[in-house]
Parts: C-alpha cells; structure tokens; sequence
C-alpha cells in the first residue's frame, strides 16, 4: 500500500463514482482481471480520496465480518456425524 | 433446475474416504452457515446433520475432485428452504425485480459514500456486526456470507442458490448497503459524527 500521507495529491471528489464502486465490488469480491486491480488499486486510488476511503471502508467491513461471525461447530456434533456415517456404512 | 447428473459408483472404502477428506474439512463453514440462516443453535444442529447425512446419502452424485464445498452449501441451502425456512418468521420475500434495477438508479450514488468511518468499525469490538448481520433479510445475509466469509464466486454462488449472475450481483449490492446502514447506525449510537 501507498506511504503517502491521507490527503497526499488525491482528488476530493470522484468523476467515475459509480463505475468506482463497481470495480471495488468486483475487485474485493476476486472477479476482476489482474490489470483492473492493478489500475485501481496502483493508480486510481493514489489519485482519489473518496475512492481511497471506500477501500479501506469495505475491506474493515470484511475483516470485521470475518473475526466476529464465524462460528465453529460444536466439537460434540462433528463427532456425532461422523459417528453415524460410520454406522450407515455397517449396516 | 435439473442437470445431468453422472453417477459414480464409490466402494464403501471410496465414499468414507471421500467423506472424510473432501466433505468434512468444510465443516465449521457449513456450521456458520447453517447458523446464519436458522439463527438458532439447535436448528443449526439439526440442519447441519441433516446435510452431511444427506450428502452422504447422495454421495453417488457427486464427482471426485469437483467443488465438494459448493455442492454441499447447495444441499445445505435447500435443506434450509425444505425444512427450516417455514419456520421462521420471516417477513415476505423482498421484491427482487426491484433489486435487480438497482444498479440503474439514481439512489446509487447517496449509497456510495455511507456515512461510516473506518474508525467506528474498529471500535466494533463487541457483537455489533453479527446482530447488523443477522437483521438483514435472510437472503441478504445469505449472499454476503457465501462472497465475504467464504470467498465463492459469482458463478458459484449462483450455483448454490440457483439464482442468475446478475441477480448474485445487485443482491450483493443491496445487502452491503444495508448492513452499511445498519453500522452507521450503530456508529452514531456509539458517538461518531458522520465521514
């Protein structure tokens, strides 16, 4: 990522803002092409600071989501499946 | 949605084996997931069960090597929508037709800069996100728990829920800004002004 401090020479206001966020989705969901990320995230967003603040935005979103709403089954269930498997197959 | 399904024909040897490495391994997802959609612990259980016994049961269905993952969040959705879902007290389903536009219109833009700040995020340390989560719609946390926890893809996703690609899209769409919402929410509750 950037060493560039916040403000640095970025815009304060997006003239794409809606293909932006599109490209965002797409790019933090691992749909788009290596030189889409590459131009988003190396150019347009050094240059753009509502883009810029989006992608830290929607990346703490997903990060949040996965260290708190992941659950892991109880020890006692797993154990009980494949219990029962193993008893299907004797019989 | 019917597909031609090639039938195996696995030694008992073969199908523990396949079990064990290829459809235990996703366990603690499918658990998460089970948990999500039922939002309740022994239902959870029940459903998760259910799914694995299933998916035993119709091992023959399934192609060694393929996405073991996806098929069983498959089996495990529609298991969901069989037995569980009229349980629940959902509300009526969301008029999709108008998600489906949503891209299109003019709202797009107030969705695009949410009134959230990274800061208020990190201060989430508590259950703020899951109860955001487990507020929305069913098939909105749905489709942000197949994207962001587990990491499908449009394609597959759309797989799973037999649903078409551009519908997978604008639901994401919908879904994120609602939980946006649902955190600016909490954000102001917690004292941050807005971005």
């Amino acid at each position: 990522m950037s060493n560039l401090s916040e403000q640095g020479n970025r815009k304060q206001d997006c003239p794409n803002k809606r293909e932006c966020f599109e490209m965002l989705q797409l790019i933090l969901d691992g749909e788009a092409t290596p030189k889409q990320k590459d131009t988003f995230l190396n150019q347009h967003l050094e240059e753009c600071m509502p883009c810029y603040r989006n992608y830290h935005l929607e990346v703490a979103i997903r990060q949040l989501l996965r260290t708190k709403c992941n659950h892991s089954a109880p020890q006692d269930l797993v154990e009980d499946i494949k219990r029962k498997v193993a008893q299907n197959l004797a019989r | 949605m019917e597909e031609e399904v090639i039938r195996q024909q696995y030694s008992e040897r073969e199908k523990l084996n396949i079990f064990n490495q290829e459809f235990m391994p996703h366990i603690n997802s499918m658990y998460n997931f089970a948990y999500r959609l039922t939002l309740d612990a022994d239902d959870a259980k029940d459903l998760l069960q259910d799914t694995y016994l299933k998916a035993f049961r119709f091992i023959d269905s399934f192609q060694q090597g393929t996405n073991a993952k996806a098929w069983l969040f498959r089996i495990l959705k529609n298991s969901f929508i069989n037995d569980y879902r009229k349980k629940s007290k959902e509300p009526s389903k969301v008029d999709y037709q108008e998600v489906e536009t949503f891209y299109n219109s003019d709202d797009v833009d107030r969705q695009i800069t949410p009134d959230l700040r990274v800061e208020a995020l990190q201060d989430m340390i508590g259950d703020e996100i899951s109860i955001a989560l487990n507020s929305l719609d069913v098939d909105f946390r749905t489709v942000i728990i197949l994207c962001d926890l587990e990491g499908f893809k449009y394609e597959e996703m759309a797989k799973i829920l037999d649903i078409p690609i551009g519908t997978v899209r604008s639901r994401l769409h919908r879904a994120r800004n609602l939980l946006k919402e649902k955190l600016s929410e909490y954000a102001r509750k917690m004292g941050y002004k807005n971005a």
